[in-house]
């Protein structure tokens, strides 16, 4: 899944705590269909990510 | 040469900083959020790692608090335009830079705003006397400089800003000046704003400042153009940061902003130190010279000092000094609030200002050639 921000900052805010957390995951460009959102997203399988990114203003794109 | 001109630029920086606008202009040479290739997003992740430590710097609770600009003057334009309002009234003292000033008097002939400027000798009254006096029913905010170019003293005042918020008025620190010498916390202090820039006592490149904001503005930005996201609006859209900084940012000197606000987290207590030992010793260096005037001598400060010499016009010290291979400046230092409230208009003022770099030899090359100045 793509965890997609309106914020390039936010990107890498998720970024971080997901690796602090041990959560897999990669920075890559965002879906071409959300561009009101910015221009990269976060991309990862582990559902726990949503727990930990949960107080973030952002959005799933499956 | 010695170097005696801190306040306008510090001239040496620590090797971090160079070696970090290498690794940016050489390894990376690209620009955030602009493209999302990985090359791309790892100099949006510097972008992101930058913030952070400045978020860190001035204690910002928040990692997103911080908006890049070109410089400080840059981040109080954007500030004032944004924040102020028609019929505003704003409350500065009289040591701001014409950084503020200049923004503040061309909104006021727009009729947009009014200000009043605490006087010299207002400084010295209790915060509720200053906003007793000072206040208005329109007055929405308080500008304090953390310290005066002009003469090294600080004039930051904690508590002027705390009686301020309780009677509903935001505050702006304008901190070019002591940045990197004096602690500075905007969660503790409820400081709302502060402006900073990178080249001066923060040892980074030219080119870098910002503003720190303790919450998300709402307001408009100074300047329109590309942000790097939602490229669809025909507006820059309403997203923080990146909806304040159109246009590419100067990622070599905010990378090398990173270097040296790392490097001073890291060493605060030691920079300090130095700080204090220099400033000290200048000033029992120049108390030896009875024909020395040294404005705001009573006050706390930092390592800048305003001086004159009795019987010497300040532009011929300045040239003296510069024969001698020292670096200092004249002038009215871009601050003609302070030398209006110091009586200096006329005659101008000498300002010496050290960085950490500079050494106590140097203080004592420039005390003898400066006894030698007849």
């Amino acid at each position: 899944m793509h965890i997609v921000f309106f914020s390039t900052s936010d990107v890498f805010d998720a970024e971080e705590r997901l690796k602090q957390a041990n959560v897999q995951c990669s920075i890559v460009p965002t879906p071409v269909t959300d561009k009101a959102y910015c221009g990269v997203c976060i991309s990862t399988e582990d559902k726990s990510a949503l727990i930990l990114l949960s107080d973030m203003e952002g959005k799933v794109v499956e | 040469m010695i170097y005696f001109d801190n306040a306008a630029t510090t001239k040496q920086k620590p090797q971090e900083v160079y070696d970090a606008f290498l690794h940016y202009v050489q390894d990376i040479g690209v620009s955030p959020g602009r493209g999302s290739y990985q090359l791309g997003i790892e100099a949006s992740r510097m972008l992101y790692q930058t913030r952070k430590v400045v978020s860190e710097y001035f204690g910002l609770i928040r990692n997103s608090g911080v908006i890049f600009t070109k410089n400080s003057t840059e981040a109080i334009n954007l500030f004032f335009r944004g924040f102020l309002c028609e019929g505003n009234h704003v409350v500065i003292t009289c040591y701001e830079h014409n950084a503020v000033l200049r923004p503040l008097q061309t909104m006021k002939e727009e009729g947009i705003i009014d200000f009043s400027i605490i006087s010299r000798d207002d400084l010295l009254l209790s915060p509720i006397e200053i906003c007793d006096k000072y206040f208005r029913d329109n007055t929405v905010l308080l500008v304090n400089t953390l310290a005066s170019n002009l003469t090294g003293r600080i004039i930051y005042n904690s508590e002027l800003i705390k009686e301020a918020k309780r009677r509903g008025v935001q505050s702006f620190v304008d901190s070019s000046q002591g940045a990197g010498k004096i602690q500075i916390n905007m969660s503790e202090g409820q400081i709302d704003y502060l402006a900073f820039t990178g080249h001066k006592d923060l040892m980074a490149l030219p080119g870098v400042g910002g503003l720190c904001c303790l919450e998300k503005p709402k307001w408009k930005p100074l300047l329109q153009g590309g942000t790097g996201v939602l490229g669809d609006s025909y507006t820059n859209p309403k997203v923080f940061p990146e909806g304040y900084e159109a246009g590419t940012l100067n990622m070599p000197a905010i990378w090398s902003l990173h270097a040296s606000l790392t490097k001073m987290l890291d060493c605060r207590n030691l920079i300090y130190q130095k700080e204090q030992e220099l400033k000290d010793y200048m000033m029992k260096k120049l108390s030896e010279d009875e024909r020395i005037v040294l404005y705001d001598s009573e006050f706390d400060r930092i390592g800048t000092f305003g001086i004159n010499l009795c019987g010497i016009k300040s532009n011929d010290l300045v040239k003296y000094l510069d024969e001698n291979e020292i670096c200092v400046r004249g002038g009215i230092h871009c601050a003609i609030l302070a030398h209006e409230a110091l009586g200096t208009v006329k005659d101008g003022v000498v300002r010496v200002s050290l960085g950490l770099f500079n050494t106590k030899e140097e203080i004592d090359t420039f005390s003898n050639i400066l006894k030698g100045c007849k």
